[in-house]
């Protein structure tokens, strides 16, 4: 009897608990098919007219593609830097290593709007402002972490002895990277990837703070889109993103 | 030793304040196999790697026909090594990884294709060339590992306790192959385990280490039959150790007391009477009989019976527990706790030794 209610009361807490989580996700979806002109539920019917706005509008078109392909250079540049890291790390002793993680780690520490002061102090002295370049930059140094981290990862499970039998074979240091190493760490550089497009693409702090018109993201789109006005566009684009992110988790859940 | 192929002089490795090698010379003849044992942090793993490359020695050279290599990184010193865990690239399949040390070497495809079979044919392993690691039994990946590090003909092959890691019997049978493998080969073979019945079985002479320094070494017989320390009579198979006093010495050797009876003792030095010696007694060399029949008697403590052999604990007033084994067809008596019984041994079954603090070269 005890067990059923203690059962039946934290099912219920957890219940609630996703609720809470989820809803204010969700309720974007109706507001995305309101037939009204401004944010508010549907008042007569559904409507797709706001999705057809955000695909015919050449505002919303730039800002998606630019936080794409930023996104996919982030990606790129931060695996690249990060493996590089996470594998000097491995071969490193123990202490230097773990001193080196903890230093690479601190993006993720710091709160974002103290490193976003900091990219703009030096943003301004690098003529880095309002550049697609600066905000490369700044989204590589904060996603590379994210790279590391999953790289480290992965070589967590790679025996030290297998680098040692390559050299003992004949391969140089850098042979022994190429043939060895790098095969191993790849599971966690593609996860590492996908990390980094992600932080990349839904960053604002940093590209508020260091880009005025010339770059404008998906996210300070959207942002700027409630400031200005309160245009339902934002929904259909919110719904869109959580559609994309249900399929891209439902992929990744049912291939393992 | 006329030419040696590997020379090591006044090694000393430090890891902070512990010497894990402390002033060790050896060494190691053309096709020699040689094994270095000894229990763990005892420097047989330090002393390997140190040949192989992988961390330099703190002081002291290492020299390949008499080419200080001190200094070479592991890819210039061309030394196979097999490891304990294996080491196969997970990545590549068999065929890969036994080509491995041939394609950074370069060498033409036609080549490596050959070679490759004929080192699976070595180790009996054509049929699994497309296999990757992780689909072969751990006695298949040691022979792979092994295929791997003999394809690109070293002169010498460094083993790390390669065959710890398997099962009991096939350790036996993977004992015979390595051995015959080195006949057939000439390679020179230096091999590290805490086993000795590894280092017994397969080796033409066994260096045994403590605290980073050689104990002893010699070849199986002469160090089972002769060791020099209480610890290494104990490490290679068992000892009984007496503490005795030298009673007599007669034209053929010592004599001792125990209780009442005089027993032979054979001693190379001079030792005086009244001095105390600890001898070391192997346990299958010592005889059972019933009450009366030999020298010494005392009574049966505890049987433990292993197939082969019977190993009995008698226990002697002076001598204390007595550990004897003997086979089970010729046993002497019919052991069972509480009997009394005899017991006694010949002339050259007991070994003087020396202290354990004293540097044995």
């Amino acid at each position: 009897m005890a067990q059923s209610t203690f059962r039946i009361f934290f099912s219920t807490g957890a219940w609630l608990v996703l609720a809470f989580l989820l809803l204010p996700i969700l309720v974007v979806i109706p507001v995305s098919l309101t037939d009204t002109s401004y944010i508010g539920l549907p008042k007569e019917g559904l409507s797709l007219q706001h999705y057809a706005a955000y695909f015919q509008s050449p505002g919303w078109m730039a800002a998606t593609w630019t936080s794409i392909w930023i996104g996919l250079v982030v990606a790129a540049l931060a695996t690249a830097f990060g493996t590089a890291f996470a594998i000097g790390c491995w071969f490193l002793s123990d202490r230097a290593s773990t001193v080196a993680r903890w230093i690479l780690i601190t993006p993720i520490l710091v709160p974002p709007v103290v490193q976003s002061l900091g990219f703009y102090r030096f943003w301004v002295t690098l003529g880095l402002i309002d550049t697609n370049f600066g905000v490369i930059l700044a989204h590589t140094l904060l996603a590379l972490p994210y790279v590391s981290i999953s790289v480290f990862a992965a070589l967590a499970n790679l025996d030290r002895r297998i680098p040692q039998a390559a050299r003992s074979l004949g391969a140089s240091v850098w042979q022994t990277v190429r043939a060895v190493v790098v095969p191993a760490a790849i599971p966690g550089m593609i996860t590492g990837a996908i990390f980094a497009f992600i932080v990349s693409f839904d960053e604002i702090v940093g590209v508020l703070f260091i880009t005025v018109r010339n770059v404008t993201t998906l996210p300070k789109k959207i942002w700027e889109g409630i400031q200005e006005d309160i245009d339902p566009t934002i929904a259909s684009v919110a719904t869109m993103l959580v559609v994309l992110t249900l399929i891209v988790t439902a992929i990744r859940i049912l291939r393992k | 030793m006329t030419d040696p192929i590997l020379s090591i002089r006044n090694a000393v490795k430090t890891y902070g304040k512990i010497n894990a090698l402390d002033r060790v010379d050896l060494d190691v003849a053309d096709g020699e196999f040689l094994t270095l044992l000894g229990p763990s942090g005892s420097g047989k793993t330090t002393l390997l790697t140190a040949i192989a490359g992988f961390a330099p020695l703190t002081s002291g050279t290492v020299s390949l026909r008499g080419k200080n290599i001190s200094g070479e990184p592991p890819e210039h010193r061309g030394f196979g090594m097999v490891f304990q865990g294996y080491a196969l690239f997970p990545t590549m399949s068999v065929r890969d990884n036994v080509a491995f040390p041939l394609r950074v070497r370069k060498r033409p495809k036609s080549e490596v294709d050959a070679r490759v079979e004929e080192c699976l044919d070595l180790v009996q392993m054509n049929a699994f060339a497309d296999r990757m690691p992780s689909q072969l039994s751990g006695g298949q990946q040691q022979r792979i590992a092994l295929a791997r590090a003999l394809s690109f003909k070293p002169q010498v092959l460094l083993l790390d306790e390669p065959l710890s890691a398997l099962d009991k019997k096939l350790r036996a049978d993977l004992q015979w192959e390595l051995k015959a493998l080195h006949d057939r080969l000439g390679v020179t073979f230096i091999y590290v385990t805490h086993d000795q019945d590894e280092a017994l079985s397969m080796s033409d002479r066994i260096v045994i280490l403590k605290d980073g320094r050689i104990q002893q070494q010699g070849d199986p017989e002469t160090l089972y039959n002769l060791p020099r320390t209480p610890f290494v009579a104990d490490f290679l198979g068992k000892s009984n150790f007496m503490d005795l006093t030298v009673t007599a010495r007669e034209a053929t050797g010592l004599s001792c007391t125990i209780g009442n009876a005089a027993f032979p003792v054979d001693a190379p030095d001079a030792l005086a009477i009244g001095e105390r010696v600890k001898v070391a007694l192997r346990p299958e060399r010592i005889r059972l009989a019933e009450a009366g029949k030999e020298m010494l008697s005392g009574t049966v403590r505890q049987v433990s019976y292993l197939g082969e052999r019977c190993q009995v604990i008698v226990k002697h007033e002076e001598l204390g527990e007595i550990l004897v084994s003997r086979p089970t067809w010729k046993v002497g008596v019919h052991p069972e706790a509480g009997l009394a019984v005899s017991f006694g041994w010949d002339r050259d079954a007991c070994v003087v030794l020396e202290n354990d603090e004293n540097e044995a070269a």
